[in-house]
């Protein structure tokens, strides 16, 4: 046995000494940076995502947005090493990455992951592993309602998407009906619950509730059916494809309500707003638009279409916004797990998502309060109608039909 | 009622479309007992090529089936000639990992030559309709449905018509004596292959400007075509244009009148009730 003692004292020794050497000394080992004035390594923050499977077009716009804020974050001298790690939009390989980052790479801090459902999975480890992990835009409400110490959120739940559309159609006009349509997995059914319980709130009568399963052609049916029940203003929850389907097969059955309420995702993305004839006067509902007056946004869009050639999503905006707070603040407490986790529950930041501070409040915890807007497709543009103080143009109400 | 005729209608047009596609499978299998897992992505393909031919150069997918046809005809000559003929007469768990990885090979190849964003392929008529007695009927799935059945009776007549019909119905009855009798099957097992693709790519071609478009959009239409094929019984084409309009139907009517988020259970509970009581499906042979 003690044939062993001396080569591993010997490696010991080693170690140290290359400790003490390494001028870029990374997370734990820059806790002892204080007695020089070393330089400070990269902060290692990991970052999972949809890299590739079915969420990957959306995936991609919060990897553009974390590039870019790399790249500002360097500029303004905070070297991140963003340790990427793809979840497949799986729950069980979210888990994993999360692991794999924790234990393995080390990471300071936690970025994402994209789905919901995946963001609940990781926050359950992040606070079982003590890492701060900061969620750019799942917006399941359940995530911050779990009393997670590790867990923030930058956007707002799905409570606020239904929240936002219905006091918006409230604003306009005075619906007395609404009917909803939704993907059957957690975005849809968690948006629109929220929504069913905000109508019976404000006295709406539900006159449909449908379901479908994401990926069908054919949704024609469930559309008469709805058509049939003549509700004031249809809400509806979809990705991006579904979407666009919805819409083209709603102008071919006819259905024509005061206002449809499209809630977030695929009702807000550049290829709805470009399909014109079945995108104008729709309602949808954003975590971040250029058009909200917030310092830097109009900036940030012009770059990122530059950069990467196409308009930046929420997604994009609020991935950057919460890296460029999660590394700036990791940089500041040396990449210390604890003392960020304590700086990200108690400072605020401003950016190009308005103002951000994670607070306690209507049982969330670590919740930005994050302010939505609601805008209308006029002219093939995406435009801020609500709320009023921020409104860009008058929304046009009721539906005037389809052409 | 009349939303029920809306409903059986638009079931009905889209049912047409799934059964192009399972006529190619069934085809498929008939001639060579293979199940053809790559045939949705095979779907996907035609899609693609109706997209950019629309896109690059205006050319409208309705017309552009005179190219996405024999393209896809190639295509699958090409597939079938390379590597399914080598599994012809194997063990079937070697079949199915080939026409599986064969899929793969397809949807991951568009991944890297279009990335995985969702493509539209937007005409102008792509979101028009038009009202027959109330009932509103989509222009170009109407036109698909037309050019469905245009197609499938062309099929039909070419199988039941020509030389060359017979020897390919000959060699799905029974592949050795087909020989026997001095018919190529192998010619006959390529072109085959050849036609399914075809009725594959130009299903994809029709359904691309309703639809969207994107790499994994063919497992769907493997699966959906699959029970089309069984429904109908395996190798039976006029039993595949039954089941897809059928699936169609059932799928909208479901939707209707129970929940739309259950159409797709409904299909497969129907589907598992056939194959208690009928386990050979609507027109097949029962198998000795």
């Amino acid at each position: 046995m003690h044939r062993y003692v001396l080569p591993i004292f010997l490696l010991v020794i080693a170690a140290c000494g290359q400790k003490s050497e390494a001028p870029g000394a990374d997370a734990p080992k820059a806790l002892n940076v204080g007695e020089k004035s070393a330089v400070a390594g990269p902060i290692k923050i990991g970052f999972i995502n949809s890299i590739t499977g079915p969420e990957a077009p959306i995936g991609e716009n919060l990897t553009n947005g974390a590039l870019l804020a790399v790249e500002d974050l360097k500029a303004a001298g905070v070297t991140v090493e963003l340790v990427k790690q793809d979840d497949l939009g799986k729950p069980q390989v979210a888990m994993s990455a999360m692991e794999q980052l924790v234990t393995g790479d080390e990471v300071t801090a936690i970025l994402g992951p994209y789905t919901s459902a995946n963001s609940n999975a990781v926050a359950k480890l992040a606070q079982q592993y003590k890492v701060p992990q900061l969620i750019p835009v799942a917006s399941k409400d359940e995530i911050t309602r779990q009393g997670h110490t590790y867990v923030f959120r930058l956007n707002a739940v799905s409570t606020q998407y239904a929240r936002s559309l219905i006091d918006a159609a409230f604003s306009f006009g005075k619906p007395k009906s609404i009917a909803f349509i939704y993907e059957s997995a957690d975005f849809g059914t968690s948006v629109s619950t929220a929504g069913k319980l905000y109508a019976k709130e404000k006295g709406l009568e539900i006159v449909a509730d449908e379901t479908y399963q994401k990926g069908a052609p054919d949704y024609r049916s469930t559309l008469s059916k709805i058509k049939a029940a003549n509700p004031d203003l249809v809400f509806m929850v979809s990705y991006v494809a579904d979407a666009i389907l919805i819409m083209r097969q709603s102008r071919e059955v006819g259905l024509s309500p005061q206002a449809f309420l499209g809630g977030g995702a695929g009702f807000e993305t550049a290829q709805f707003e470009s399909e014109k004839d079945i995108s104008t006067n729709v309602f949808s509902v954003t975590q971040w638009t250029p058009g909200m007056d917030w310092p830097g946004a109009a900036e940030f869009a012009q770059r990122y279409q530059a950069k990467f050639g196409k308009k930046p999503t929420y997604h994009a905006a609020c991935t950057y916004a919460s890296l460029m707070l999660l590394g700036d603040t990791a940089s500041k407490v040396k990449g210390d797990r604890e003392k960020l986790r304590e700086a990200l529950a108690t400072q605020s930041w401003k950016g190009i998502v308005g103002d951000v501070k994670f607070e306690n409040y209507d049982g969330f915890t670590q919740q930005n309060r994050h302010e939505m807007a609601v805008i209308q497709y006029q002219n093939g543009a995406g435009t801020v109608v609500y709320p009023a103080q921020r409104a860009k143009a008058k929304a046009v109400y009721p539906f005037p039909g389809w052409k | 009622m009349q939303m029920f005729f809306q409903a059986a209608i638009s079931g009905i047009l889209m049912g047409g479309v799934y059964a192009l596609i399972g006529i190619g499978l069934t085809l498929i299998f008939g001639v060579m007992q293979v199940i053809n897992f790559a045939h949705g992505d095979l779907v996907m393909v035609g899609m693609y090529a109706a997209w950019l031919l629309f896109s690059h150069f205006h050319v409208d997918p309705f017309v552009s089936i005179l190219l996405t046809g024999p393209l896809l005809f190639l295509l699958g000559a090409l597939l079938q000639r390379a590597f399914i003929q080598r599994v012809i007469g194997e063990a079937q768990e070697n079949q199915i990992l080939l026409t599986i990885g064969l899929g793969l090979l397809l949807s991951n190849t568009a991944m890297l030559a279009f990335t995985s964003d969702y493509q539209l392929l937007t005409t102008s008529y792509s979101s028009k309709a038009f009202t027959v007695a109330g009932v509103s009927m989509s222009v170009p799935l109407f036109f698909a449905f037309i050019v469905t059945m245009l197609v499938a009776l062309a099929l039909y007549l070419f199988l039941m018509k020509t030389d060359t019909g017979a020897a390919i119905r000959a060699t799905a009855q029974d592949r050795e004596a087909a020989q026997l009798m001095g018919i190529n099957v192998t010619r006959m097992s390529v072109l085959a292959f050849g036609l399914g693709s075809s009725l594959a790519g130009i299903a994809g071609a029709l359904i691309a400007p309703t639809y969207y478009i994107f790499p994994q959009v063919g497992h769907a239409f493997t699966l959906k075509s699959f029970v089309i094929v069984v429904l109908g019984g395996m190798g039976s084409v006029v039993g595949a244009s039954i089941g897809g309009v059928l699936i169609g139907m059932v799928e909208s009517l479901a939707a209707l009148y129970l929940a739309s988020g259950l159409k797709e259970a409904v299909v497969f509970a129907l589907f598992l009730l056939l194959l208690l009581f009928r386990p050979s499906g609507l027109l097949g042979r029962a198998r000795t």
